[in-house]
């Protein structure tokens, strides 16, 4: 009645009506299924080899530190410390290890998404987890980007953007093609349902 | 009032010539007929009178004729004249003149028409000289009212007539009418308007030749010869350019020379005031005085129907379009040093394509009262444009009369129509009080004494530094130890009073008022800043305080606004008052939330509590184990009192729903209460970590495209979360249920 011109989801605040409905109301618990779709498990490629990469990077550098605290003899290091200098690699190469192992395949399992009534729905992150919910008729860029590394396994990210930083969502892992069509798709439904976005 | 007949097959014989003029004239028509009744008055009568007792089309007859089609009748439609704006046109001016000087307009036309050879010519001179000339050829052409009617056709776009130059394209130099144009109907005609040669508008023709035609605006600047009048015109119509203004010279310069004042200073005194450095400082001065100069005369400002142009730089030249439907917020900003000259800053905030980039258009500066004044006509019409407010958009066709009896019934009235500002607040003295509940405030007196000293060090340097050591060395100990801690007392006990009076001098009469659709905040002793917030793009408030506020029970105000740069400064709402009283305004001025806030579940307080004093203990802990004792005892020190902050924390904690608005509250030590409508709400996130699992609790950010961008409901019960967001806007969290018969399956 009062906003007529406001988003879909916007549903007409009833002061005579309960609020919340007969479904979840005040003080209920509800829960969030998991979205429905997966991303491409091609993903799994990707992931193992961005963190392999960052792993041995690093695994570099600090076998360096530790070289040179160790041979370089410099006074200002306590040798308790350049004794056991090369526990440091080999801490984090263990660490690196387990993470290449577990993390991909981990996060393969969480990662979904899906569109539904108009909502861009995902699920993220491997411990720390994060749900999002974004309107479609809020979006105001739809990116679709594929880096060298995505490229080599076909798949690509896809990030939406609305008119808080704090609303974008990224969907890593799709399958390419997919990720073409879901991005026109989402860009010719936004523009479709379009209000002012923010 | 020479015979309608006449005047037609006139207007079709010389419509030609004419006509060529005639379309250049576009709005000019408006003003045209002024000037044009000098020259030919009789004819013109008469030519006047047919166009409009034929109405519209009469007019336009003559300029269509020439050389688009040959109207049927020299009644046809499209006015010589007006050619551009014509058809509608025609009507108004007949109106618009008609009070005043009924023969006026057309005569204009017929004398166009009629005077095949010579007109042209005189119509250029009067296209130059402006309405005020017009009066001296004898028709007394309210001097005021052409420029009304002109605006008024400019406005109605559709009144483009057939013929082809646009409305508004057309005319821009102001040449309008030189109709040199040959062809009327040419698009080639508007050209001219760019190449004016000298016509002009009193007010920049020739700057305007280098910047090139300028799209929209052409109807005004050329429409508007006569400045002043211009002033009068209605809202809608785009109006002149304009210059900043004069004073801007003084403005500017004194301002950049502040900057350099040291510098010279110094180089002043260290270079002994020899030759070179006198020679080097005077032409640093001369060099600025001419850049306040170059900047005065070639910063113009322009607000078209749609659009508000400002074009600077001599040689490096800049336009700046910024759509009126895109701005944001006026903010009109005077120093002292502006109120003295009685100028004021205005910064036009727009929001470009994407809500990221937000492109803002400054001027620098203009007269006080034009400051106010374009804010509100800019705010107007923007409103307007966005269909917020029916402004008196003059509609093609049967619109354009109104438009022109409306102008014309506001002669002297602002170019905003009703002022319909409420004023919801007003500073009481006693608030000027709380400037010392505010820790920026009470470290004043240390920020100028460190810039004090700053100055000193960076202008005197070593002198000084010597001259200190010297005095600390040479003075006797027991003395300094007790000057060191009366100077200490004493700035201690000057903080209130510091805190005060730095307080009070920026929010000195703060204000806040709604008016056109915004709220406009406005406050400063010095420096005085307004800041207009639409309120289409307020998306709720904040109330903030800090424990040393809550002690005295006041809160501040903050608006969540989309797109707001700056917002820390410019979504300041309140100055810090007690809670009663700003709520009363928030629910005046906004809305307030009506509902109460859930706590969060005890597991909450451990989360808060762990993080509180969890890292301090730690570091305690550390450095006992290491020895280094200072350390452990302040980590010891600082875990202890992060207990009552964590509990605090804690009990900040909340959220609510009141049916239109969803309200978030946390923080201790700068404690929120965030409150947003529920359309403001574009997306949720939730964000689980490993140590909220076992609890089941989750940080649920309320995503709005306002203000921070996302509020966050921290250590909620995940299930009472996703109940809230789904109560908060079902139709975007239903779909996502867990069916609840369904066996469960966390995600």
């Amino acid at each position: 009645m009062q906003v007529m011109n406001t988003p879909p989801y916007d549903a007409i605040p009833d002061p005579d009506r309960p609020r919340g409905g007969p479904e979840p109301g005040d003080g209920e618990a509800a829960r969030l299924r998991p979205p429905q779709s997966r991303v491409s498990s091609r993903a799994i490629g990707v992931w193992t080899l961005r963190i392999l990469f960052g792993s041995v990077f690093t695994l570099v550098l600090l076998s360096a530190v530790a070289w040179g605290a160790s041979s370089l003899g410099w006074a200002w290091i306590p040798f308790s410390v350049q004794d056991n200098a090369w526990l440091l690699p080999l801490a984090y190469g263990v660490y690196a290890l387990l993470k290449v192992a577990i993390v991909p395949s981990w996060r393969y399992r969480v990662h979904r998404w899906e569109v539904a009534g108009d909502i861009i729905y995902t699920r993220v992150g491997w411990i720390s987890r994060t749900w999002q919910l974004v309107p479609v008729n809020r979006l105001q860029t739809v990116d679709h980007t594929q880096g060298w590394l995505e490229r080599v396994f076909d798949v690509a990210t896809l990030e939406v953007q609305t008119a808080s930083y704090a609303g974008s969502s990224t969907i890593e892992g799709l399958d390419a093609g997919q990720a073409r069509r879901l991005s026109e798709d989402l860009a010719v439904r936004a523009g479709a349902l379009r209000d002012d976005a923010t | 009032m020479g015979t309608e007949q006449e005047d037609g097959g006139r207007a079709e014989q010389h419509g030609e010539r004419y006509g060529s003029g005639a379309r250049g004239v576009p709005d000019g028509t408006g003003r045209g007929p002024q000037g044009g009744h000098g020259a030919r008055p009789a004819e013109g009568d008469g030519a006047a009178r047919v166009l409009p007792g034929e109405g519209v089309p009469a007019h336009g007859g003559p300029g269509p004729e020439p050389h688009p089609a040959p109207p049927p009748e020299g009644s046809a439609p499209a006015g010589g004249w007006v050619a551009p704006g014509s058809t509608p046109a025609p009507r108004d001016p007949g109106r618009a003149a008609g009070g005043a000087v009924p023969a006026g307009p057309p005569a204009v036309y017929g004398t166009s028409a009629q005077g095949a050879g010579g007109p042209p010519q005189g119509w250029d001179d009067r296209s130059r000289t402006g309405p005020g000339a017009v009066p001296g050829h004898g028709q007394p052409a309210p001097a005021p009212e052409p420029p009304r009617t002109a605006t008024t056709y400019g406005a109605p776009p559709h009144d483009a007539p057939p013929q082809g130059p646009p409305p508004y394209g057309a005319p821009p130099g102001g040449v309008p009418w030189h109709g040199p144009a040959p062809h009327p109907g040419a698009p080639g005609d508007v050209p001219p308007y760019g190449a004016p040669p000298h016509s002009g508008p009193p007010h920049g023709a020739a700057p305007r030749a280098w910047w090139g035609p300028a799209p929209a605006e052409g109807p005004e600047a050329g429409a508007a010869p006569g400045g002043r009048a211009r002033d009068a015109a209605p809202f809608l119509a785009p109006e002149r350019a304009r210059r900043i203004s004069p004073r801007s010279m003084v403005v500017g310069p004194i301002n950049q020379l502040k900057g350099l004042l040291v510098p010279i200073a110094a180089g002043l005194v260290l270079g002994g005031f020899n030759a070179w450095v006198l020679g080097a400082t005077g032409a640093t001065v001369v060099a600025l005085l001419v850049g306040g100069f170059v900047t005065w005369r070639t910063t113009r400002y322009e607000v078209g129907e749609d659009r508000l142009e400002i074009r600077k730089g001599l040689i490096r030249r800049s336009r700046r379009t910024i759509p009126l439907e895109r701005v944001r917020g006026v903010d009109v900003t005077s120093t002292l040093l502006h109120r003295l000259l009685g100028v004021a800053v205005v910064r036009i905030e727009a929001a470009a394509g994407s809500a990221a980039a937000t492109e803002d258009g400054k001027l620098d500066a203009v007269a006080a009262d034009e400051a106010e004044r374009l804010r509100r006509v800019l705010l107007h019409r923007k409103a307007v444009l966005t269909g917020q407010e029916t402004g008196p958009r003059a509609a093609p066709g049967g619109g354009a009369p109104e438009a022109g009896e409306a102008a014309r019934g506001e002669a002297q009235a602002p170019p905003v129509p009703e002022d319909d500002t409420v004023t919801y607040f007003a500073m009481p003295r006693s608030w000027y009080l709380y400037g010392a509940l505010s820790l920026g405030y009470l470290l004043t007196p240390f920020a100028v004494l460190a810039t004090l000293f700053g100055t000193v060090q960076q202008t005197a340097g070593e002198l000084a530094n010597d001259f200190v050591v010297d005095w600390v060395t040479s003075s006797d100990r027991g003395f300094l130890l007790v000057a060191a801690l009366v100077f200490a007392g004493v700035l201690v006990l000057l903080m209130p009073v510091f805190a005060v009076v730095s307080y009070a001098l920026t929010h000195w009469g703060f204000s806040l008022r709604g008016r056109d659709g915004s709220l406009v905040a406005e406050r400063g002793l010095f420096t005085r800043r307004s800041v207009t917030l639409e309120r289409r793009r307020i998306r709720g408030h904040e109330l903030l305080d800090t424990p040393l506020e809550r002690t005295r029970g006041a809160v501040r105000l903050r608006a969540i606004v989309t797109g707001l740069g700056d917002a820390a400064n410019r979504a300041v709402l309140l100055p810090t008052g007690p809670r009663p009283v700003v709520e009363d305004v928030v629910g005046r001025a906004l809305a307030l939330f009506g509902g109460t806030l859930k706590r969060h579940p005890r597991a909450a307080l451990f989360r808060r509590l762990t993080r509180a004093v969890g890292p301090f203990a730690l570091v305690a802990v550390v450095a006992a184990a290491l020895g280094a004792e200072w350390l452990a005892v302040a980590g010891a020190v600082l875990a202890v009192l992060g207990i009552p902050l964590g509990v605090d924390r804690y009990r900040a904690l909340g959220h609510g729903y009141d049916g239109e608005r969803v309200s978030v509250r946390s923080g201790s030590l700068s404690r929120s209460q965030a409150t947003v409508e529920r359309s403001a709400v574009i997306g949720w996130t939730w964000r689980q970590t490993l140590f909220q699992r076992g609890p089941s609790l989750a940080d649920l950010q309320v995503t709005v495209g306002a203000g921070a961008g996302g509020y966050t409901v921290q250590d909620a019960s995940i299930g009472e979360s996703v109940a809230f967001a789904a109560q908060v806007t079902p139709e975007m969290v239903r779909p996502f249920l867990e069916d609840p018969g369904a066996p469960g399956h966390k995600g």
